[in-house]
């Protein structure tokens, strides 16, 4: 047991250690002053400027309402992305009425309806979420679909020769069957969700972490814009990795997903 | 039940009804713009939007900053394929490289890039070059672990066998582990196109400096409506014209294409 967790943290020192090689490089250059550290700002300094942001509000106001954003809008968009997947598999006729809008929406580069929600909501939270809504709405609706529309059509038989209701062949077979496609596009949703709840900050917003680094940068403090920068990466890092857990965790029972770690190259 | 009739709705039907859709939606729009149901500035009509297009056509500026942006979004997708293979490859063949590139790869990967984009300017300045490689950082990553996971599964048969016949490293990298890759370079390549119009369109949004995206905000500011939905809608046009060609082309050779 104590040689396993020493093995983990020997490990994890070891995948580790080009992270800490090119921070070490970076330091030692800016310290050298071989760069202008206006440009490119220590690892020291980032840091000092990274603590300093979290002990105060600045970070963590903004920060909070960046994911508050994302994943208010993420929420909304994998309630009724599940459930309009779910209806375009199961009705021809709702699915004659609902390809061509998703089809034509989905190639869309989605934060070119950011300049068309501040015309109609103005700049703020409802704006934001909105965004992000309609950009994570895609991914989970077109996987839905195709995750219902391949279950084996011999599965639907046997529960309904077994006397199973709409109902419970919703629940029981199509939902758990369209399960690992659902959190492929949960995950494809969450990178979307960040990229654009920043971009529609940056393009005009008072709040959140994507108006905080286009501030510290116009301001001219690169430290603390590098740390901004910083600490919004690791945030991703950490909501795509609980995702990942999640998932696992929901999908326990599924074959495929034993023992796989998509992301991680190693 | 409707299992039956869902699996085998009418292909015209479908069709006929997909077509009566779009039909009803450009309708009730142009009717609800006309009829003055929400102000011009909220929604301009479909021929309000139309003439827009044509005058933006007319005048040279919509493909002009058509031309700026798919630079931009394509010399930052062919700097990616370029970094993105040969890092994949270097990963595959290499243990050290593995290690080293890996923690940066699986930091970066899930990290919202546009949020690099005011570090990318303060270095490379507003105009091209920041956008290019704003770009190029943003669709490099798929690219990567793509040709990563391509390269690693390279059936060992197949270089063994070449190495028996006498072929030499090179030759066995550019005829046989290259090739393997191809259907998981070009899958990756359908993933990194739209990312790679996005973050163009979205830089430029942010930054100004020409292009779509630019205009597109400039266009917002000044409330000139029919200009931002005559600019969203080339941008649909584009997504969907270059995802359509990647389908085409991948017809075309289909050694692009993967096998299962």
């Amino acid at each position: 047991m104590a040689q396993s967790i020493v093995k983990v943290i020997i490990n994890a020192i070891i995948r580790l250690l080009p992270i800490a090689i090119v921070l070490g490089i970076w330091q030692s250059v800016a310290s050298l002053h071989w760069v202008d550290t206006a440009f490119l700002p220590a690892p020291v300094g980032i840091g000092r400027a990274l603590g300093d942001l979290l002990s105060g509000h600045e970070i963590r106001d903004n920060l909070g309402v960046t994911l508050f954003r994302a994943l208010a809008g993420l929420a909304l968009a994998a309630v009724s992305g599940v459930w309009f997947g779910v209806g375009m598999a199961r009705s021809w006729i709702f699915n004659a009425i609902a390809s061509p809008l998703v089809g034509a929406t989905y190639s869309l580069p989605k934060t070119a309806i950011v300049p068309l929600l501040i015309l109609w909501f103005g700049i703020g939270s409802t704006m934001g979420i909105l965004a992000v809504y309609l950009t994570c709405l895609l991914p989970i609706i077109v996987q839905t679909y195709h995750g219902v529309r391949a279950t084996p059509a011999v599965v639907i038989w046997s529960a309904q020769s077994m006397g199973a209701s709409a109902r419970q062949i919703l629940w029981q077979i199509f939902m758990p069957h369209a399960l690992p496609d659902i959190f492929t596009g949960l995950r494809i949703a969450l990178g979307f969700a960040f990229v654009v709840a920043i971009s529609a900050e940056m393009i005009a917003s008072t709040a959140g972490i994507g108006r905080l680094i286009f501030m510290y940068g116009e301001n001219g403090s690169y430290d603390y814009m590098f740390a901004a920068v910083a600490s919004i990466v690791i945030a991703a890092f950490l909501a795509d990795r609980a995702l990942l857990a999640l998932s696992a965790r929901c999908l326990r029972w599924h074959p495929s997903h034993a023992g796989t770690n998509l992301g991680a190259t190693a | 039940m409707s299992a039956e009739r869902a699996a085998l709705p009418s292909p015209l039907k479908s069709y006929a009804l997909s077509t009566l859709t779009v039909g009803v939606i450009l309708i009730a729009w142009e009717s609800a713009a006309r009829a003055k149901l929400v102000p011009d500035l909220f929604l301009p009509s479909v021929s309000a939007v139309l003439v827009a297009l044509r005058g933006g056509i007319a005048d040279g500026s919509l493909p002009l900053d058509l031309g700026v942006s798919l630079y931009r979004a394509f010399a930052g997708l062919l700097l990616a394929a370029v970094v993105g293979v040969a890092a994949g490859i270097a990963m595959a063949r290499s243990a050290l490289t593995r290690w080293f590139l890996d923690p940066f790869i699986s930091l970066a990967f899930p990290a919202p890039k546009i949020a690099f984009l005011p570090i990318f300017i303060l270095w490379f300045g507003i105009d091209h070059m920041s956008k290019i490689l704003l770009v190029a950082f943003s669709s490099v990553f798929p690219i990567v672990i793509a040709t990563y996971s391509a390269a690693i599964a390279v059936n060992h048969l197949l270089i063994w066998s070449s190495l028996s016949l006498g072929s030499s490293r090179p030759t066995i990298m550019w005829r046989v582990i290259l090739p393997a890759c191809y259907p998981r370079i070009f899958a990756a390549f359908r993933v990194a196109l739209p990312v790679a119009l996005i973050t163009a369109f979205t830089a430029e949004m942010v930054a100004g400096g020409g292009g779509m995206g630019a205009t597109l905000m400039y266009a917002q500011r000044f409330f000139e409506t029919p200009t931002v939905f005559a600019y969203i809608v080339t941008m649909l046009a584009v997504g969907l014209i270059f995802d359509k060609a990647m389908l085409v082309l991948r017809d075309r050779f289909p050694a692009w294409r993967e096998s299962s």
